[in-house]
C-alpha cells in the first residue's frame, strides 16, 4: 500500500500548477469565457502539455493515466477556474469513444482530439435526470441499413464547436447504444446554444427522427457497462476539479481577511472569523480525501465505480456549497461582485454541484447501495483485492 | 498511491481475522453491544485485554523489550479494523496508552519495572486526573495543590470528570507544585494509589444516564515523592507528551463503522422500521461516505508514522470529525427510530435494549465535541496553520 502520490504523480501536479499559473490566470482567463471550446491557445498549450492524451488508453494511442493523474491535472485546472472542456471533450466523449469505438473509429477521431486539432463531446444528459445512469429516453431505432434517433438532451456540455458528438439512446430491445453524430453533417438537428454560469458553452439538442449511419454505431450491441463507467470517472474528475477551486478560494479567504481590517484589526483576528476558516480547512481537506479515496478504489476495480462516483459527489458537492458560501460571506460585499476571483468561483462549485446529479441524489443512491450490500460494515479500503 | 497490500501485510490481515474470531470473548462482545459508554466497563474489557495479552497483542506501541509488537502502523491499523468491525471492545486506554508511554519515556528503570508489567496483567487499573472544577480546556490552570512534605507530598484539591475512579486502583494526576512562574511551569506528574486515605469519589451521572465519570476529592492525602514522573514541576512535559502520543495512537475509523453497523441493526430491529424511507438512504448514504472519507484522511495520517509519534496538525482534523462523526451516526439512529428513540428502558438484567441502547449512546456521544480539546479548541489550532 503506498499512501502518498507517486514521483511521476508529483512530476504530473506540479507541472500542471505550473504552467496554468503562468497561462491561465484570472486575468488571462476573460479569453476563454463563453466561447465555444475557449481560447485556441490554452487549448493548444492543453495539447502540447500531453493532457490531451493524458486519461487516454495507451491501446488507443494514449498516454494511459488513471484516476489520480486525470484527477491531479482537474485539480490544478479547478485551481484556475478553466473553462476550456478537457473534461467533456477528453475524459468523457474521448475516454468513450476510446472504449467503445472499434479501430476505425479511433484512427477517425483520436488522433485529432490528442493533437487539439478537433473537439469531442458527449451528448448525454436528458430531461428529468436526477443520476447519469438512468435509462436514456431517447430513441434508436434500425433503418436502412442505419438508425433514426428521437429525443430531447439537455446540457451538453461543450458541444457548441465539438467536430463530433457521441450521442447516447436506448434501442427497442432496452440496451444502450452509442453513436458518433457529426452536427455540421448532419439535418434534423434543433440546437439550442446558450452560455453556463462557470464560463463555458452547451446546448440543448433535439432529434427529430434524425438519420444516422450505421457505421456510426459505438459499442455493439449494448454500451451500458462503458457509458456507465466513463460517465462515473468523469463525475469522480469533476470532484477532482471541485475540490482544486475550493483550496484556491479558501486560500483567497485567508488572505484576504488577514488582510482586510475593521474596528481596528484584521478579520482574520476575530475567533469567529478564524473558526469558519477552519470549518472550510477541514471541509476541504474531507474533499480531497474523498476524491482519493474513490479515485484509488476505482483505478483497484472498476466494476465499483458508480458507487466511489456517487459517494465522492455526495461529499464534495456538500463540501463546496460549504466552502463557497462561506468564502462569499466572508469577503464581504466583495464577494458578491467580479472584482476578485470568489465570485466565478462560487459559480463555478454552483455549476459542479448541479451537474451529473445533485449531492443529495447521489447520497441516497450510495446509501441503497450500502444497504443492499452490507458493504458498509467492512472497510473496503484495507479489504483484500486479488488483481 | 494505490492500496495494494502486500503479500505479508494480507497473510498479518487473515491471522488477526482468525484470531478475533476465535479469542474474542462473548462477554466481550455482547458488553460492547450493550455499552453506552465511551469507555466500556472493565468487565467488559478485562476478558479481551487477557486474550490479546496472552497473544502478545496488547501494547503495539511500546518498545518491544517491553511487550511491544514492532508493528507497522500500517499493521496496527489492519489491526485496529479488524477487531473493531468483529465488534470486539477498545483496550482500555488509560494504562496501555496513557500513562504507559509516559513512564516509558520519562520514567526511572525502578519505577518502568514496577508500574508496566501491571499495566500488562492488568492488576493495575488507571483513570487520569487531568481536569479539575476550575481547569477545563485551561488545562494549565489547574490547582490541585501538592505539597512537599518529608519523603511525601500532601494533596489537597479536586479532580473532576475523571473515568472509572470508581474501579481504578491508580491515578496518574497533574499537580501544582508551584505557583511561581508561568502556570505550565508550576506542574508535577504523579502516580498515586487511589485507596490513599483521604481520596473521595464521588459519582456524576452522565446525560445518557451512566456511571462513567466522577469527582475525586482530595484531602490531605500522602503520596510519597518517588511516584513522581520526571522533574518537579516538569509535569507539563509528561503532559504534553501523553497528549501527543495519544493523538498518534487513537484510530477512530474501524469504531465509527462498528458504530454504524450497530446502529444499522437496531433501526432494522426496532418495531416499525421494516424497510428503508429514501431519507433514510440519503442520510445513511451521507453518513457511510462521510467514514470512507474518514478512514482514508486517518490512515494517509497515521499510515506513514513511526510508533510515538505526532500526526502535526492534521490531528485537529481528525479529532474534530471523529468526534461529529461519531455525533451524527448517533443522530441517524434516534432520527430513524421515530418513537422508539424515546425509550429510556432497562431489561430485567439491568441493561438497556437494542433501542434504548442507542439513544443513551447518542446522548452521551454530546461530551465527544467537548472532551479531549473540544471542537473550538481544535477549530482555533486548525485555523492557525491556515495562518489566520
Amino acid at each position: 500500500m503506498h499512501l502518498s502520490l507517486t514521483e511521476e504523480q508529483r512530476l504530473i501536479q506540479s507541472s500542471a500548477l505550473d504552467w496554468l499559473a503562468a497561462h491561465c490566470d484570472f486575468r488571462q482567463r476573460a479569453a476563454s469565457l463563453h466561447r465555444d471550446g475557449g481560447a485556441p491557445s490554452v487549448w493548444r498549450g492543453f495539447a502540447e502539455m500531453g493532457w490531451l492524451a493524458l486519461p487516454l488508453p495507451e491501446a488507443a494511442g494514449g498516454l494511459g493515466g488513471g484516476p489520480v493523474e486525470t484527477g491531479l491535472v482537474l485539480q490544478a485546472m479547478g485551481r484556475h477556474l478553466v473553462v476550456e472542456p478537457f473534461r467533456a471533450c477528453v475524459v468523457q466523449a474521448g475516454r468513450l469513444l476510446a472504449l467503445a469505438g472499434d479501430a476505425s473509429h479511433q484512427a477517425r477521431w483520436l488522433p485529432g482530439l490528442m493533437d487539439g486539432t478537433h473537439r469531442l463531446a458527449l451528448v448525454h444528459s436528458e430531461p428529468g435526470d436526477r443520476l447519469p445512469w438512468q435509462p436514456r429516453q431517447t430513441q434508436a431505432r434500425r433503418a436502412q441499413g442505419g438508425w433514426r434517433l428521437s429525443g430531447r438532451k439537455r446540457m451538453a456540455v461543450s458541444a457548441p464547436g465539438a467536430a463530433a458528438w457521441i450521442v447516447s439512446a436506448r434501442d427497442p430491445d432496452g440496451a444502450t447504444q452509442l453513436f458518433i453524430v457529426e452536427p455540421g453533417a448532419t439535418p434534423g438537428l434543433q440546437v439550442d446554444v446558450f452560455p453556463t454560469s462557470d464560463g463555458g458553452r452547451a446546448a440543448d439538442i433535439r432529434f427529430d427522427d434524425v438519420a444516422v449511419a450505421g457505421a456510426a454505431q459505438l459499442g455493439d450491441p449494448d454500451a451500458q457497462a462503458l457509458l456507465h463507467r466513463v460517465l462515473a470517472e468523469g463525475l469522480l474528475a469533476h470532484c477532482w476539479e471541485a475540490t482544486g477551486a475550493m483550496q484556491a478560494v479558501l486560500e483567497q479567504t485567508v488572505a484576504y481577511t488577514s488582510q482586510r481590517r475593521q474596528f481596528g484589526q484584521p478579520l482574520g483576528a476575530f475567533q469567529v472569523v478564524q473558526h469558519r476558516l477552519a470549518e472550510m480547512a477541514v471541509h476541504c481537506a474531507e474533499a480531497q480525501a474523498a476524491c482519493e479515496i474513490a479515485a484509488l478504489r476505482l483505478a483497484r476495480d472498476p466494476g465499483c465505480a458508480l458507487d466511489q462516483a456517487s459517494m465522492a459527489k455526495s461529499k464534495a458537492a456538500r463540501a463546496a456549497r460549504f466552502v463557497a458560501q462561506e468564502a462569499v460571506q466572508l469577503h464581504g460585499a466583495m464577494g458578491v461582485c467580479e472584482e476578485l476571483p470568489v465570485a466565478s468561483t462560487f459559480r463555478h462549485l454552483q455549476a459542479f454541484a448541479g451537474q451529473g446529479g445533485d449531492a443529495a441524489s447521489h447520497a441516497t443512491a450510495y446509501g441503497r447501495a450500502m444497504l443492499a450490500s452490507g458493504d458498509f460494515a467492512t472497510s473496503r479500503t484495507l479489504e483484500a483485492h486479488d488483481a | 498511491m494505490n492500496l495494494d497490500l502486500d503479500a505479508a501485510d494480507r497473510a498479518f490481515q487473515q491471522e488477526v481475522r482468525a484470531f478475533v474470531a476465535t479469542h474474542l470473548p462473548a462477554a466481550s462482545r455482547e458488553g460492547l453491544r450493550r455499552n453506552t459508554m465511551m469507555y466500556a466497563e472493565p468487565h467488559v474489557t478485562g476478558p479481551w485485554q487477557e486474550a490479546l495479552r496472552q497473544k502478545g497483542w496488547l501494547v503495539p506501541l511500546w518498545p518491544v523489550e517491553w511487550g511491544g509488537t514492532g508493528w507497522s502502523a500500517l499493521r496496527r491499523f489492519i489491526f485496529e479494523t479488524e477487531c473493531a468491525v468483529a465488534g470486539a471492545p477498545m483496550v482500555h486506554p488509560m494504562g496501555v496508552r496513557l500513562v504507559g508511554p509516559v513512564i516509558l519515556r520519562f520514567g526511572t528503570q525502578d519505577q518502568k519495572q514496577h508500574f508496566l508489567p501491571r499495566i500488562l496483567s492488568s492488576e493495575d487499573y488507571w483513570c487520569q486526573g487531568f481536569s479539575e472544577p476550575g481547569a477545563g480546556s485551561d488545562l494549565a490552570s489547574l490547582n490541585l495543590r501538592a505539597r512537599a512534605d518529608g519523603d511525601d507530598y500532601v494533596l489537597d484539591g479536586t479532580k473532576i470528570w475523571t473515568s472509572y475512579a470508581q474501579h481504578a486502583n491508580r491515578m496518574f494526576a497533574l499537580v501544582r507544585t508551584s505557583t511561581q512562574g508561568k502556570k505550565q511551569e508550576g506542574i508535577s506528574f504523579l502516580l498515586l494509589d487511589m485507596k490513599s486515605p483521604g481520596i473521595t469519589v464521588r459519582p456524576i451521572i452522565t446525560i445518557g444516564g451512566d456511571h462513567e465519570v466522577n469527582e475525586v476529592h482530595f484531602d490531605n492525602v500522602r503520596v510519597p515523592q518517588a511516584n513522581r514522573i520526571g522533574a518537579e514541576n516538569a509535569g507539563w512535559d509528561c503532559a504534553k507528551y501523553l497528549l501527543e502520543f495519544e493523538r498518534g495512537a487513537g484510530i477512530f475509523s474501524p469504531r465509527l463503522r462498528a458504530q454504524l453497523k450497530r446502529v444499522h441493526l437496531a433501526v432494522l430491529a426496532s418495531e416499525g422500521v421494516g424497510s428503508w424511507t429514501d431519507d433514510y438512504a440519503r442520510r445513511f448514504g451521507e453518513v457511510a461516505a462521510d467514514i470512507d472519507t474518514f478512514e482514508w484522511l486517518e490512515l494517509r495520517t497515521m499510515g506513514g508514522l513511526a510508533p510515538g509519534a505526532n500526526p502535526g496538525p492534521v490531528s485537529s482534523i481528525l479529532k474534530l470529525r471523529a468526534s461529529r462523526l461519531k455525533q451524527a451516526i448517533g443522530e441517524l439512529g434516534v432520527d430513524a427510530l421515530g418513537l422508539d428513540g424515546v425509550r429510556w428502558d432497562h431489561g430485567d438484567d439491568g441493561s438497556p435494549g437494542d433501542a434504548a441502547t442507542l439513544v443513551r449512546e447518542y446522548f452521551n456521544s454530546r461530551a465527544y465535541t467537548i472532551f479531549g480539546g473540544a471542537a473550538e479548541i481544535q477549530l482555533g489550532l486548525i485555523a492557525r496553520t491556515l495562518g489566520a
